[in-house]
């Protein structure tokens, strides 16, 4: 078999031949930049044959590349296959690099701590001849005499009846029992010679589809005792939700649930060693993900959801111990996963609702969660919709020329002078900009429409004179940096095919919006509150975010970014078990709206598709503020 | 805005054509537009136009219009002529189908023969330029300059490209085509777009694109239907007069696949069923390309 060999780092492999470069690379354990799936659809897995050969249509694919990048024997790993032994040289920006990852202590000071597990230390007297109580009547009797539950409510596991005897015994009968609230009664987790009350910890996770954050709280005291993040692993076997599903038909459902178990045990193991405590003594793991990440987890099978008529296996909560799917924690704790509302709107979502308290407020919130797929939310403590899309990879840097994610070297912040066009812009790192990530994208959007560059459409005015804007070899674009102020060696453009991306991206979430307020019988102006979660919400320009018309215009006062909802719900929901007993209750009171299904979601997509939007009586202040920029400007770019 | 009625708002007036009186060399000028209603309801002023759309270039054309034509149909002048004097249009669509060959240069013949349409007739004129990017500027400057003063019908604007052919309007004060593909949002947007370009409302018409009868023409009819059901509930960036072009009539597997013999009556009765459902639908030109739907329209129309 060929061998194909990996620089800079000459990792080697060996591969079947026909194997696609792709393969060889996440064989080798490189983590390739892979938006589209492999499906030689993005272009972000770009790299260069040094020696040997490999097939691959370079004619095909020539839009990827530039005319340097052809000389250097540029390939798409993903449709590169091996023929022989080969070389190949993977540059920096085709691997996934460190995320900007969300991880912050979000303020739960109104929430009350009220665990679901406790601990309770017992000091029973030993059996007698006259006493012959057996081993768990005694220990359960003592756990009802600290305040614990009656014992006939206490189910107690094999596993512990096991070592029971021997750890009453060793102790002195001197002994902490865990004890946690389980649907329909009490679970006798664990037991434990001496007092080990002071040390109850309890982990809340984000499983999301690319990253995994973790939190570790004492649940003895309420603090946050570390934060952990890393990627999901499961991004080896494609990045979005549809390729791991069909991942799982093909190839099985173990390996997702062995990476997604893996990648929680990673987060969870830096995380406990930051706080210098053992897994063994996390008795409760509360995870937030939406339903397919959830079904996986779970090795529940997801297959049924991603074709007609889409059902997934189960909506509700669901709970089990740690040890029966793998997680890194004492093997009888709770592992809790949040309920959904549909496949759509899954448990990352339920804990969106709860992190924006908007289930408690009478004033509407309208919550809304943005990646490759969004989700949106409205309503109050009476009642609730939802609707959810794909927003197209856009927003996320895919199906953009020079888009990225939120890696260093990302352009994050933009802006246009309007005399000049000369653009002035913030990365992530503040390092030299390789591409732009979803936030700058929105800004630069905001600015060229403010500048006059581009229509309402988008368009991108070629009779503005200027060495910024000019006809690509595709579509026309615009300069944001030049060869010189890059780390890519070359002009670092946004195009207008990527603009129209852009736009087409942003009026699914507004038509979205507009649908689930036309089925609430609300105007713009009636909602109190837009709550962006997620990380690409939480690095918006709100500002730009209105004027492109990405969510409906409201006062900017308004509009608020919740961070990371998924993990400050699955906070909330492990330290305090009367949220976490709601969130059935809640995520059955939402009302999913299929947008595919309401034929008027189209008509709003369509006029959504404008900048900021074809009825502008929608948007009055932008409309104030574009007729201000175009006086200022005179007639430079609008007048032909 | 339009002028205040107590039965509803109109629908915005645009003038095609320019008299002598009017800076241009017609002698009749048309104004579409001004209904408060919806079509055929009985309140609606009777500016129903029948245009025949002729060509520079016959290779492009129905071969059952060239063939019912002959040698007309090689010259632009005496076809236009011909439509007006014979077959009784009201007014001439030339579209230029010479842009369509490859490498296309022949800017100067582009003026030329809007010239000479222009002084073998002596009602307006509506002027197809090309419909391809690379030439539009140039195409459109030459048609707008040949018709100048004429208040020109030019099309067709698109939103992915529309400045040509609005910079050619203003630059030499004619009206313009504004093509959506069937929808009522995107017709909407584009009639916004030529605005902010500078193109006053009142030199727009709609054109909502249209499939042949049997072929799309429903979806084409509800979307009329909604543009001019938006324009009359005030909405004033659609209150613009729409014109129907179902061009594709004429090679409708039906047409193309009649017996030698009926052919020619299958393409009329197509064209004519498919023309007069565009009037139905509120459109108030309507462009054919057989002669004899011409005249068939015209009877129609009289009733």
């Amino acid at each position: 078999m060929p061998t194909a060999t990996f620089l800079p780092d000459y990792r080697k492999v060996t591969v079947p031949e026909g194997a696609t470069l792709l393969d060889a690379a996440r064989a080798a354990g490189l983590s390739m930049n892979v938006v589209c799936g492999g499906q030689g659809k993005c272009g972000k897995c770009l790299v260069f044959i040094r020696d040997g050969t490999a097939s691959f249509d370079r004619e095909k694919y020539r839009r990827f590349f530039s005319e340097e990048e052809i000389a250097r024997g540029a390939c798409l790993a993903c449709q590169a296959t091996v023929v022989g032994d080969v070389q190949v040289e993977v540059p920096a920006g085709s691997l996934i690099q460190e995320q900007k990852i969300l991880v912050e202590v979000p303020g739960m000071k109104e929430i009350p701590l009220s665990p679901a597990v406790r601990k309770y230390e017992v000091r029973l007297d030993p059996p007698s001849l006259e006493d012959t109580n057996p081993d768990l009547a005694r220990l359960l009797e003592g756990i009802e005499r600290q305040g614990g539950p009656p014992p006939n409510r206490v189910y107690a596991p094999l596993g512990v009846l096991c070592y029971l005897p021997q750890v009453l015994r060793r102790s002195g009968w001197h002994a902490t029992a865990t004890v946690a609230l389980v649907p329909g009664g009490y679970r006798l987790s664990s037991v434990e010679e001496g007092n080990t009350t002071e040390r109850l910890y309890g982990a809340a996770v984000d499983l999301g589809t690319t990253t995994i954050v973790a939190y570790i709280w004492s649940l003895t005291d309420g603090r946050t005792l570390a934060t952990a993040s890393n990627y999901n692993k499961q991004i080896s076997c494609g990045e979005d939700i549809l390729s791991r599903v069909n991942f799982s038909r093909k190839s099985g459902l173990s390996r997702l649930q062995q990476l997604a178990t893996e990648s929680i045990n990673e987060a969870l193991t830096t995380a406990a060693d930051a706080a210098g405590i053992d897994r063994e003594e996390i008795f409760e793991v509360m995870i937030a993900g939406n339903t397919v990440m959830t079904h996986l987890l779970l090795g529940i099978d997801p297959a049924y959801m991603i074709a007609e008529p889409y059902i997934p296996v189960v909506r509700r909560m669901l709970s089990t111990a740690a040890g029966r799917i793998g997680i890194a924690a004492h093997q009888n704790a709770g592992v809790y996963t949040f309920p959904a509302v549909s496949n759509f709107i899954g448990g990352d979502i339920i804990a969106d609702i709860l992190a924006t308290g908007m289930a408690e407020r009478e004033e509407a919130t309208l919550m809304v969660d943005i990646g490759t797929n969004f989700e949106a939310v409205l309503g109050n403590s009476d009642w609730m919709l939802s609707c959810a899309g794909a927003a197209g990879p856009a927003l996320e840097g895919g199906e953009v020329l020079f888009g990225m994610r939120a890696n260093p070297g990302a352009i994050e912040r933009v802006r246009i002078d309007p005399d000049t066009l000369a653009p002035s812009f913030s990365t992530i790192n503040g390092v030299r900009p390789r591409g732009i990530c979803g936030s700058g994208l929105i800004d630069l959007l905001a600015e060229l429409f403010r500048a006059c560059v581009i229509d309402r459409t988008g368009g991108i005015n070629l009779e503005i004179d200027h060495p910024r804007v000019r006809k690509g070899r595709y579509h026309p674009e615009f300069v944001v940096a030049w060869e010189a102020e890059t780390s890519i060696r070359k002009d670092l453009v946004i195009t207008e095919n990527d603009i129209k991306n852009l736009i087409m991206s942003k009026a699914a979430i507004h038509g979205a919006c507009m649908t689930l307020l036309d089925a609430a019988g609300l105007a713009p102006g009636d909602i109190s509150r837009i709550c962006f979660s997620g990380a690409f919400g939480n690095y918006l320009n709100k500002e730009s975010a209105v004027t492109v018309g990405l969510i409906p215009e409201t006062p900017l006062e308004r509009v608020e970014n919740i961070g990371n909802g998924a993990i400050t719900g699955a906070n909330i929901a492990l330290v305090n078990r009367r949220r976490r007993k709601e969130l059935d209750e809640l995520a059955q009171r939402i009302t999913y709206i299929e947008l595919n299904a309401d034929p008027s979601f189209m008509d709003r997509y369509t006029s959504s598709c404008f900048l900021p939007h074809t009825d502008f009586t929608l948007f009055p202040h932008v409309q104030q503020m574009l007729e201000a920029c175009r006086a200022r400007q005179g007639v430079r770019s609008w007048q032909a | 805005m339009t002028e205040s009625s107590d039965e509803g708002l109109a629908i915005r007036e645009v003038r095609l054509g320019a008299t002598r009186a009017e800076g241009g060399t017609r002698e009749v000028s048309y104004v579409i537009g001004g209904e408060r209603a919806l079509p055929f309801s009985g309140k609606r002023p009777e500016r129903l136009l029948v245009a025949l759309e002729i060509c520079d270039d016959p290779r492009f054309w129905p071969p059952v219009v060239r063939d019912y034509v002959g040698d007309l149909s090689n010259d632009p002048g005496e076809w236009a002529r011909a439509a007006e004097r014979t077959y009784g249009a009201d007014l001439v669509r030339l579209n230029f189908t010479s842009t369509k060959q490859r490498g296309f240069d022949a800017f100067d013949a582009i003026a030329a023969t809007t010239e000479e349409v222009l002084a073998a007739t002596t009602r307006p004129l509506i002027v197809e330029g090309s419909n391809e990017p690379e030439l539009d500027s140039e195409v459109f400057r030459r048609c707008g300059e040949g018709g100048e003063g004429e208040r020109l019908l030019l099309g067709t604007a698109e939103a992915d490209r529309y400045r040509s052919v609005a910079a050619a309007a203003l630059a030499y004060g004619h009206a313009v085509i504004a093509q959506s593909p069937i929808d009522v949002n995107l017709a909407k947007q584009l009639n916004i777009l030529l605005c902010e370009t500078g193109v006053p409302q009142d030199r727009i018409v709609i054109d909502p694109y249209t499939g042949a009868l049997g072929y799309g023409f429903e979806y084409s009819y509800s979307v009329m239907e909604r543009i001019r059901l938006a324009a009359l509930a005030g909405d004033a960036d659609l209150a613009m007069p729409m014109i129907s072009a179902p061009t594709d009539t004429l090679s409708v597997r039906e047409v193309r696949e009649a017996v030698p013999a009926d052919q020619d009556a299958m393409a009329v009765a197509w064209e004519f069923y498919t023309a007069y459902s565009a009037f139905v639908a509120g459109a108030s030109i309507v462009c054919v390309r057989h002669p004899r739907t011409v005249e068939r329209l015209k009877k129609a129309l009289e009733v």
